[in-house]
């Protein structure tokens, strides 16, 4: 995202909603985005509505509102002259949209967002079966945002262990060699919101694969969300819950449940 | 996505907070499901959800979305989702979507029990959940326990910490309701799983300096 330094008057909206805080007041007044932490969520752009005023009608409005000592407090959601300007994202900082932009769709998946289906279709993919765990971490959320250094780290402690990555994540796509996890070099100083790696392993690999992130975690300059999830028993029970908790983990009170009424239903046998 | 799986609270406000979503499968259901869709997105609305959209076009709190139009252009894609404050209201809106028998799944991100509970009420058994272990790594960078439960009902991100603690500041200063400012954090969350009056509930809390407690 670029800001019109001709339109801006410095009104500082698009500093809270940024989700990187990566937008500042220049020495001129003006607002600037640091273009090293913009992630191109275009949350700023999408947000705040564009009031379509001149620039010289809001400065000589506050001049005036401040020579008689009053102060005009203005909506929080607006730009009031449409200064923010989505620019043209050439490659690789395009993958920033591609991780960060909810609006923007993964071209190697089809999929918005984080570019993630994990189980919100397995009763149709068939994706996590009976006896697996699919385990999801998420470099980046909530709200710090990540490298995709940081994300390579994680990455290649998980390929050590030899689980196997989704094929179908933008993650895995990223990746030079699956076997060590190692991502392409030219996208490592990349920063996007957050990314997820996805992978499968036999339910009884869940001890292994925590005990592995927890070794890794130190090592990354950012926050990771950690999820498991697994097909349930014909009775409704979870299957994980008991290899999370044999780890000293306690997962979490709330999640996602598939109901199962995707057609055609996936069958294991 | 694991967009509504983190989301952070007390058992208390997490009852008021069950995100159901549509999803589709690229290859399998997904070709075709426009129609599937708009159905799923008009047995939500009668049903009046708190939220409803999708990240193609928005949400309701958005400026200039006007829901009957967001389903007439809903196209096959990979879903839409709505957000309901009581069990009672899911339980209808699932019984429904069950008879509807739209073939395409059907997500809910809420307290386990609870929607096990009602999956059990409307007649058919769970098949996959998902659940989160929390945030490890750099914790020391994350801001308070407040601010994580208004920012985690985005899971993309896209309600900033800052945005939340200037709302915060502007209700506890009377500039602003916290139902406004609980609209303006929800406008942020493109597919609409934001909830509004969860917020609301949330800010009227911190307004009065009530702490939520576990």
């Amino acid at each position: 995202m670029e800001i019109d330094k001709k339109k801006c008057v410095g009104c500082g909206n698009c500093h809270a909603v940024c989700t990187m805080a990566a937008i500042y007041l220049d020495e001129d007044g003006k607002s600037v985005v640091n273009q090293d932490e913009c992630v191109e969520c275009g949350n700023c752009y999408r947000v705040l509505r564009n009031e379509g005023y001149r620039p010289w009608f809001v400065r000589l409005i506050r001049k005036i509102l401040s020579s008689l000592r009053l102060g005009y407090l203005a909506e929080v959601d607006v730009c009031p002259t449409g200064a923010l300007t989505p620019r043209q994202l050439d490659w690789p900082r395009s993958l920033r949209a591609a991780f960060s932009d909810p609006s923007t769709v993964h071209p190697g998946t089809g999929v918005s967002g984080r570019g993630t289906e994990e189980i919100k279709s397995n009763d149709v993919t068939g994706r996590v079966r009976r006896g697996e765990a699919g385990l999801v971490v998420e470099i980046g959320r909530p709200g710090i945002g990540a490298h995709f250094r940081d994300v390579e780290k994680v990455a290649m402690a998980m390929a050590r262990l030899g689980v196997a990555f989704e094929p179908m994540n933008p993650v895995t796509q990223l990746m030079e060699d699956e076997k060590t996890g190692k991502i392409r070099e030219e996208v490592l100083n990349e920063k996007v919101l957050s990314a997820i790696i996805e992978m499968k392993a036999e339910l009884k690999r869940i001890p292994e694969f925590l005990r592995e992130l927890e070794k890794v975690q130190g090592e990354v300059d950012t926050v990771i969300s950690v999820g498991v999830a697994s097909r349930c028993l014909p009775d409704g029970t979870i299957p994980h819950e008991g290899w999370v908790k044999k780890t000293g983990y306690t997962p979490s009170p709330n999640g996602k449940t598939n109901l199962g009424l995707g057609r055609p239903l996936f069958r294991e046998d | 996505m694991t967009n509504t799986l983190h989301r952070q609270g007390t058992i208390e406000n997490l009852r008021n907070d069950y995100v159901i979503f549509a999803y589709t499968a690229k290859g399998i259901n997904r070709e075709g499901s426009a129609p599937k869709l708009r159905e799923f997105l008009k047995i939500c609305l009668k049903h009046h959800p708190v939220n409803i959209g999708n990240s193609r076009q928005g949400n309701i709190h958005q400026d200039d979305i006007d829901i009957e139009q967001l389903i007439l252009n809903q196209g096959d894609g990979e879903g839409a989702m709505a957000v309901f404050t009581d069990l009672d209201t899911l339980r209808k809106v699932v019984e429904e979507l069950i008879q509807a028998d739209l073939g395409i799944s059907i997500n809910i991100s809420g307290l386990l029990k609870e929607v096990n509970e009602c999956c059990q009420k409307a007649g058919i058994q769970r098949h996959s959940v998902e659940q989160s272990l929390g945030f490890w790594g750099a914790r020391d960078r994350l801001p308070e326990r407040e601010i994580l439960m208004f920012h985690t009902m985005c899971g993309h991100g896209m309600v900033s910490f800052n945005l939340i603690r200037k709302m915060i500041e502007y209700v506890k200063l009377r500039r602003l309701t916290p139902g406004e400012a609980s609209k303006i954090m929800a406008k942020c969350c493109e597919c609409g799983a934001f909830n509004p009056l969860r917020a609301e509930m949330l800010l009227e809390k911190v307004r009065k300096g009530e702490r939520e407690t576990r």
